[in-house]
């Protein structure tokens, strides 16, 4: 099969995956309605302050494993599902920003700065439709650089390194996360650190369960649902708690502000926002191609340079960023919603998740079986078929679809979503505990599932308090089985050479990278707190 | 009148096969938990669910699955021993499970310690190659590595590093062990080029039937479905083979009813080629190998026993 | 904006940038000292008293890396960390600090989710025993536990408990509003989690 069969073969399977109804005699394959479910759910959640994706993906997904079952059959429906709410939630995000000033996740905070003054001076549709059109420029773009880049990238790598460079890539990966995320290095190390001790516990080689403490409940190790779920999620409900009662105020006036006539996104509204959409898209997809810095950082830069370009350039009677400036809802909304996109280059390619959302797709890829995320998948057998090829290039085709809703639909949808944020949070977030226990119990059928997840999440709530990021905890518990059986195999494929990791020029590199990385933003964090 | 008929006949029927009647009238008194040793969305888990969900259909019993991984099966088998034996938990695992890794894991479990119910299918298990490499049995491999070729071997297990090592004293020749988990990531560390050759136990069916790979030794005590001119280790000078099958046991001391319930339950759906799950075995596992009941009790002791008798050879 | 730079501050809204800060605060200082505490004490006294095999191994003649290098890796991660908090990052600004407050507040909450789940765990199995008592049978919890209404019993009082627990903590008080929300809930739960799917068993019922 060519390049071109692969990809057709991918299309063919989203749009003529297992029939849920027909139209007119045309069958609708329930690839198209998981999609679709997924992305107004995204939505919705997005909208309500106190929820976010990942929330909505961990939950959703033993439901989904036990509604399609663990075969390849099923990994297009539900990581079209989990795609869905990935970009649905990107898209809804900024609806509380704009019509209440309370931004539902860190990277809205930026789109408060104009969207709420907007909506205040009776603008609100429009800047909903701005944030709508910015976000959906920067995700489109996202994808496909995504649908280019991955395929050469994991040929690239598949062709050129050996076992002894795989294990250097997840070294400098690790400390590259380590380093970058949540601004100290320290912490980022001591955060992967835990993350590599708790998943070494009970694993190994040997048939004695290391680290178990002699205890057949640690023997088997800690559930991967239980440390992710547990530290990432319940971690933020407990805070959440703890801040509403320390607030114990209610958040934001609804008083009504008179709509001005002209809710319209004109044509010259556009021409005026794409340089500032254009730039941070490009800003959001670089940094979405490298794990772990995420959404917020490009929200930051992308608000950043479209603020210093505004000032340059704005003619005399524009608002001013921070003021109501279209340009700064279409600067920051572009920017963090092209993280997405480009966020799976790696984890296609790598098999290495750069964010919460993704950690999501490789665990339901993982639970689901026969599709591993990593260099392998784009392999182009030409005399057999490789299924996972073609299952990358039927996500591929979810993801373009998601995009296709995103510009007809979305944006209807999204400004019908005001009301999520009077769901009180006192009432939400002890519920959404509930349901992710819920959830963790119904995947691992045992209590001490139960009481790992609560430990992590005690562990999760203990480290948001000492400002220490729990992402590389969690990508670090991901990537630790990995590292070590790569580490095991580099060793003995090299016949017991103790500096593999220094065998070969590319190896070598890598390795050099990982310090470097460490050594140069621990430095920089030195002069900061010098200065 | 129909129901003096059925006593009669039972009866009658149970003075000739206790076992049988048994059989038929044993229930189970709850839903089954059903553990499975393997990962999610592999041959074998999708083997194990399929089966269970044939007997839900035919039986009408309720099963739970449940994924209990690692340790090369130990770890499932130390959960399952945990389970009332009322026939209320089984789990499926490999008979090396039982026989090798228990024996040679710091368990105090022993074979004696489970039920055997049923034994589903064998293995396809051989040692694969690349065709392009040029090698057409593992005798072109060993000679290969007698000149000087470093040469980097997949296994999937301790008991196949273990036959390897015993190859190599036998021929003297020392390849660069490589372990996966499984046979599939053998399959595509061979396919990535990570390694040279490898252990694979089915799922190299179709590469071997497309010509990309090529099967170059069989770990069994008999040749192989589609390369029966492969050598077999036993032609490779090792005295012991591979030889398993995919089995299903329960807890230990399980009544006579229950195992015999199971076990001709469990042996019906394999053998039965209209059910998808028979299928899936006669494709990539070449056909279900239906050991049951008693019978199987006394092929896992053996395979404990026989696993002292490996560890001993290569620990010479 | 899936999820934020880590996915963690999600679920957090309004107060970004509000945790507590004390600026002469020594608690990278702490952290950091306890840090290089732990990884000594994993590396040095759990790795080899747990573990079976060491740093490395000989196997069939062969040194192959055994299972303790892995462990002893996160605790050199750890201690690295440790290290650069007290070297390099003690006198940075804005640290935060976790206060007794903190400590008192995560107690309860797990403590409130632990008690409704032995809740969970119990009720059912106990229930039994009483119609047991009463009826003179010799029912069963664990071959009941996928059968209605026994498999909901325990799951609909724990639920409600660690719901209606939370939402006090939260309000500093029991409300009869809130404990009907939590039962909403928690039917809610069953209706998604239960009912359309055969194959699911609430807690606690996979592992009574």
């Amino acid at each position: 099969m060519g390049v071109g069969d692969y990809i057709l073969q991918g299309i063919l399977a989203f749009f003529l995956g297992s029939e849920l109804f027909s139209v007119f005699g045309i069958p609708v394959s329930i690839n198209i309605a998981m999609v679709l479910a997924g992305f107004l759910i995204g939505i919705m959640v997005g909208a309500t302050p106190g929820l976010a994706g990942p929330v909505a993906m961990a939950i959703s997904l033993p439901l989904l494993l036990s509604s399609f079952g663990y075969h390849a059959s099923a990994l297009l429906p539900v990581l079209g599902f989990l795609i869905g709410i990935m970009k649905g939630a990107t898209v809804g995000g900024a609806v509380p920003a704009i019509l209440f000033n309370t931004p539902g996740t860190p990277d809205a905070y930026m789109t408060t700065l104009d969207g709420f003054p907007m909506a205040q001076n009776g603008q609100a549709k429009k800047a909903l439709r701005i944030a709508h059109f910015s976000s959906a420029s920067g995700d489109t773009f996202s994808d496909l650089v995504l649908f280019v880049c991955a395929p050469f990238l994991a040929i690239i790598i598949e062709a050129h390194l050996d076992l002894p460079e795989k294990t250097a890539l997840l070294i400098l990966s690790l400390s590259f996360i380590a380093a970058v995320i949540g601004g100290s290095p320290a912490k980022g190390l001591i955060s992967t650190g835990l993350g590599l001790l708790a998943v070494f516990i009970g694993t190994g080689e040997d048939f004695y369960p290391r680290l178990s403490l002699g205890t057949d409940q640690l023997a088997r190790g800690f559930p991967i649902t239980t440390a992710v779920l547990g530290v990432l999620i319940l971690g933020a409900i407990f805070e959440g708690i703890e801040n509403l009662i320390r607030e114990k105020r209610e958040t934001g006036s609804f008083s009504a502000v008179p709509e001005s006539s002209d809710q319209v996104l004109h044509w010259a509204d556009i021409r005026r926002l794409m340089p500032y959409i254009s730039r941070s898209a490009l800003i959001g997809t670089a940094i979405g191609a490298l794990p772990g810095i995420g959404s917020t950082l490009a929200a930051t830069l992308g608000y950043t340079v479209g603020k210093s370009r505004h000032q340059k350039r704005k003619s005399p009677d524009d608002l001013d960023f921070g003021t109501g400036a279209p340009q700064g809802i279409a600067a920051t909304e572009a920017a963090n919603s092209s993280v997405s996109g480009a966020n799976l280059i790696p984890v296609l390619s790598l098999g290495i998740p750069g964010n919460a959302a993704a950690v999501f797709l490789i665990l339901a890829a993982e639970s689901i079986g026969g599709f591993v995320p990593g260099p392998a998948v784009f392999k182009f057998t030409t005399d057999t078929v490789n299924p996972e090829l073609v299952i990358a290039f039927g996500l591929f085709t979810a993801m373009a679809f998601a995009n296709v809703l995103n510009w007809t639909i979305g944006g209807l949808f999204m400004r019908s979503m005001g009301v999520m944020i009077r769901i009180p949070k006192h009432m939400l977030l002890p519920s959404v505990l509930l349901l992710t226990l819920t959830a963790i119990y119904i995947q691992e059928t045992r209590l001490e599932a139960i009481w790992f997840a609560l430990g992590f999440g005690v562990l999760g709530y203990a480290m948001r308090k000492l400002e220490i990021s729990p992402l590389p905890f969690v990508i670090a518990f991901i990537l630790g089985d990995k590292l070590e059986l790569s580490a095991r195999r580099a060793f003995s494929a090299s016949g017991n050479d103790p500096f593999f990791l220094f065998s070969t020029p590319i190896a070598t590199i890598l390795m050099l990278l990982a310090i470097g990385v460490l050594v140069y933003t621990a430095r920089k964090r030195r002069l900061e707190a010098s200065a | 009148m129909k129901h003096t008929f059925k006593m009669l006949v039972g009866a009658f029927a149970l003075t000739l096969m206790t076992g049988e009647v048994l059989a038929a009238n044993w229930s189970p008194p709850g839903p089954i938990k059903m553990l499975i040793a393997f990962r999610a969305g592999g041959g074998a888990d999708t083997q194990a669910r399929l089966i269970a969900e044939a007997l839900e259909n035919k039986m009408g019993w309720k099963f739970i699955p449940e994924q209990v991984t690692g340790k090369g099966g130990v770890n499932m088998l130390n959960a399952l021993s945990k389970q009332p034996n009322d026939g209320t938990a089984i789990g499926m695992a490999v008979t090396e499970s039982l026989g090798y890794n228990l024996a040679t894991s710091k368990s105090r479990l022993k074979a004696s310690d489970f039920t055997g119910l049923s034994t589903t299918a064998g293995f396809q298990l051989g040692i694969i190659g690349r065709t392009k490499d040029g090698w057409k049995t593992m005798r072109d491999v060993i000679a290969a590595a007698k000149a000087g070729k470093k040469i980097r071997l997949g296994t999937m297990s301790p008991r196949l590093a273990d036959l390897t090592y015993l190859m190599e004293k036998a021929n003297g020749v020392k390849f660069n062990i490589v372990s996966y988990r499984g046979g599939i990531a053998v399959l595509n560390a061979i396919n990535a080029g990570d390694v040279d050759v490898g252990y694979v136990a089915g799922p190299q069916a179709k590469g071997v039937k497309a010509g990309d790979l090529v099967e170059l030794a069989s770990a069994l005590s008999k040749p192989l479905n589609a390369t029966p001119t492969a050598p077999k280790l036993s032609d490779l000078g090792v005295d012991f083979n591979a030889d398993g099958q995919f089995v299903f046991v329960g807890p230990g001391g399980m009544p006579a009813a229950a195992q015999d319930a199971l076990g001709k339950a469990i042996a019906g759906i394999v053998t039965d080629p209209n059910q998808k799950v028979a299928k899936i075995i006669k494709r990539v596992f070449g056909g279900s190998v239906t050991i049951t009941g008693k019978k199987l009790d006394a092929h896992l002791q053996q395979g404990y026993d026989d696993a002292g008798k490996l560890a001993k050879a290569v620990s010479q | 904006m899936i999820g934020g730079p880590d996915g963690i501050r999600t679920l957090e809204t309004s107060n970004i940038g509000a945790s507590p800060v004390d600026n002469r605060s020594n608690s990278n200082a702490i952290l950091g000292g306890l840090c290089v505490l732990a990884a000594a004490l994993v590396a040095f006294v759990w790795v080899p008293l747990d573990v079976d095999s060491g740093v490395v191994e000989q196997v069939r003649r062969r040194v192959q890396i055994g299972d303790s290098l892995a462990p002893v890796t996160a605790a050199v991660f750890i201690a690295i960390g440790g290290l650069v908090l007290l070297l390099v990052e003690r006198r940075v600004p804005d640290q935060p600090a976790f206060t007794l407050r903190n400590l008192r507040f995560i107690a309860l909450s797990a403590a409130i989710v632990v008690a409704g789940f032995l809740i969970m765990r119990f009720t059912g199995p106990l229930t039994v025993d009483v119609v047991n008592l009463l009826t003179g049978g010799e029912l069963q919890y664990r071959l009941l536990r996928d059968s209605s209404p026994w498999k909901f019993i325990g799951y609909f009082i724990g639920g409600i408990f660690v719901v209606a627990g939370l939402m006090a903590q939260a309000e500093g008080g029991i409300t009869r509003k809130n404990l009907g929300i939590a039962t909403a809930v928690v039917i809610a739960l069953i209706l998604i989690f239960d009912v359309p799917f055969d194959d699911l068993l609430l807690p606690p019922n996979g592992d009574v």
